[in-house]
């Protein structure tokens, strides 16, 4: 079974999570199947492989490691690196702590307008609208997505450092101006 | 090309230094050494109206977030100057709701460079096959032919409009118009045919005429409809582009 998961994973181009794994092998616990994905991430781990298996979006990944990304992106032409502005970086972190929440609440933290860069994010599936708020206006509620979590390497929403945790242990990007 | 990138020249002057009015102000907190809590005020904002006065030279756009800033600097500035009035509850320092607006966004601002800091999927790490947001790459091409919305197309349509300088007395010339649906149809799908590949905006570079550009716009729609061009739009900022898919089913 452990090989039949690992292929499975191989094959998809999501991340797969335990639920789908528990939808096909109904005969095992949701227990069993995350002690063969730990090995099977360890496996990967402890030979020399220019990948690993990486847990992200609440799902298990087959994901290149780090320090092949520039030979990567000169290899393969096609692959178009990803960017993002500051101002992205900002919105999305916002959100992703503050989750949903409406632009005027992210406007009024960032002190900009920040409807493009909403738009923007909206239509690369970064974020995506929750819902409306019942305030006048019934402004849109705004959220992050799995694709969200995908892009940036986390496992869960709850895989982010915590505002504090970012205080205390990065004091050298405060003064990095 | 580069026709077109002179003409969007003055629309493209950006400050990158600064993502916003709080920004800017951290960022002279920490150039001047001071703390947060007892921000100089005076200093501060004087130094802070000088970047005002680039920002207004450079970029209308986005100079309103910056002035209502600077007004309440302002206010600050001369609530500080004003005698405290004893009174029996302590009374607040006048800087503290600045304080706190900046603090707040020093946390998120951390917050992103710690996003940014993550190994990014299509960045650092990279999965099987194409890159993750290449959806509109080549392998979907064939399968999916329209990789935009209508919206897309009329706003570079927008913009071919107001690139025009219609306005020009020399360019008004007093002609019968008679530009068709059908006469462009075939035009331009002679065009497309030799050319595989075609910006969006380039097409309408020698026309002179409104009817001209609506007509060809309308006929574009039609090709599209009619599965004979297909359109091509990767990111917003990206240009739209066309492209020629085949006219077999073409009456």
């Amino acid at each position: 079974m452990k090989k039949l998961i690992e292929a499975i994973i191989f094959t998809s181009n999501k991340p797969v999570t335990i639920k789908e794994l528990k939808y096909y092998f109904k005969d095992f616990e949701t227990k069993e199947l995350r002690s063969v994905l730990k090995e099977l991430i360890n496996d990967w781990e402890n030979v020399e492989h220019g990948f690993n298996l990486v847990e992200v979006s609440n799902g298990y990944q087959l994901r290149t490691k780090s320090e092949y990304s520039d030979e990567i992106i000169n290899f393969n032409k096609e692959i178009k690196k990803f960017r993002i502005s500051k101002a992205s970086l900002e919105v999305l972190a916002i959100t992703a702590y503050k989750q949903p929440l409406t632009r005027l609440e992210i406007e009024q933290i960032r002190g900009v307008d920040c409807s493009g860069v909403i738009n923007q994010l909206l239509d690369k599936r970064l974020l995506e609208i929750r819902g409306r708020k019942e305030v006048p206006g019934k402004p849109f509620l705004y959220g992050t997505t799995d694709d969200f979590l995908e892009t940036f390497n986390l496992k869960s929403i709850k895989d982010l450092p915590t505002l504090q945790e970012i205080e205390d242990m990065e004091p050298e990007l405060k003064l990095d101006f | 090309m580069s026709n077109m990138e002179q003409l969007e020249l003055p629309y493209q002057v950006k400050l990158q230094v600064f993502e916003g009015p709080l920004d800017l102000l951290l960022q002279l907190i920490k150039k001047n050494k001071v703390d947060i809590y007892d921000i100089p005020i005076s200093k501060i904002t004087e130094q802070y109206l000088e970047y005002l006065d680039v920002i207004k030279k450079c970029n209308l756009e986005v100079v309103g977030d910056y002035l209502a800033l600077a007004a309440q600097l302002s206010l600050i500035k001369s609530r500080m100057l004003l005698p405290q009035i004893p009174t029996e509850e302590e009374s607040e320092d006048p800087r503290a709701e600045l304080v706190q607006l900046l603090l707040e966004y020093e946390r998120y601002k951390n917050a992103a460079e710690e996003l940014e800091s993550r190994d990014i999927l299509g960045k650092e790490v990279f999965i099987r096959g194409l890159s993750y947001f290449d959806e509109f790459g080549e392998a979907a091409q064939e399968t999916e032919i329209v990789k935009t919305d209508l919206w897309s197309l009329v706003d570079a349509f927008k913009e071919v409009c107001n690139r025009k300088q219609f306005e020009l007395a020399e360019d008004i010339v007093f002609t019968v118009e008679s530009f068709s649906i059908e006469e462009k149809t075939t035009e331009l799908i002679e065009f497309f045919k030799t050319n595989d590949k075609y910006n969006f905006r380039n097409i309408f570079n020698k026309m002179v005429t409104k009817a001209e550009i609506v007509i060809t716009f309308l006929t574009i729609l039609e090709l599209v409809k009619n599965n004979i061009i297909g359109i091509k739009h990767e990111n917003p900022e990206d240009e739209v582009e066309l492209f020629y898919i085949g006219d077999e089913n073409f009456e």
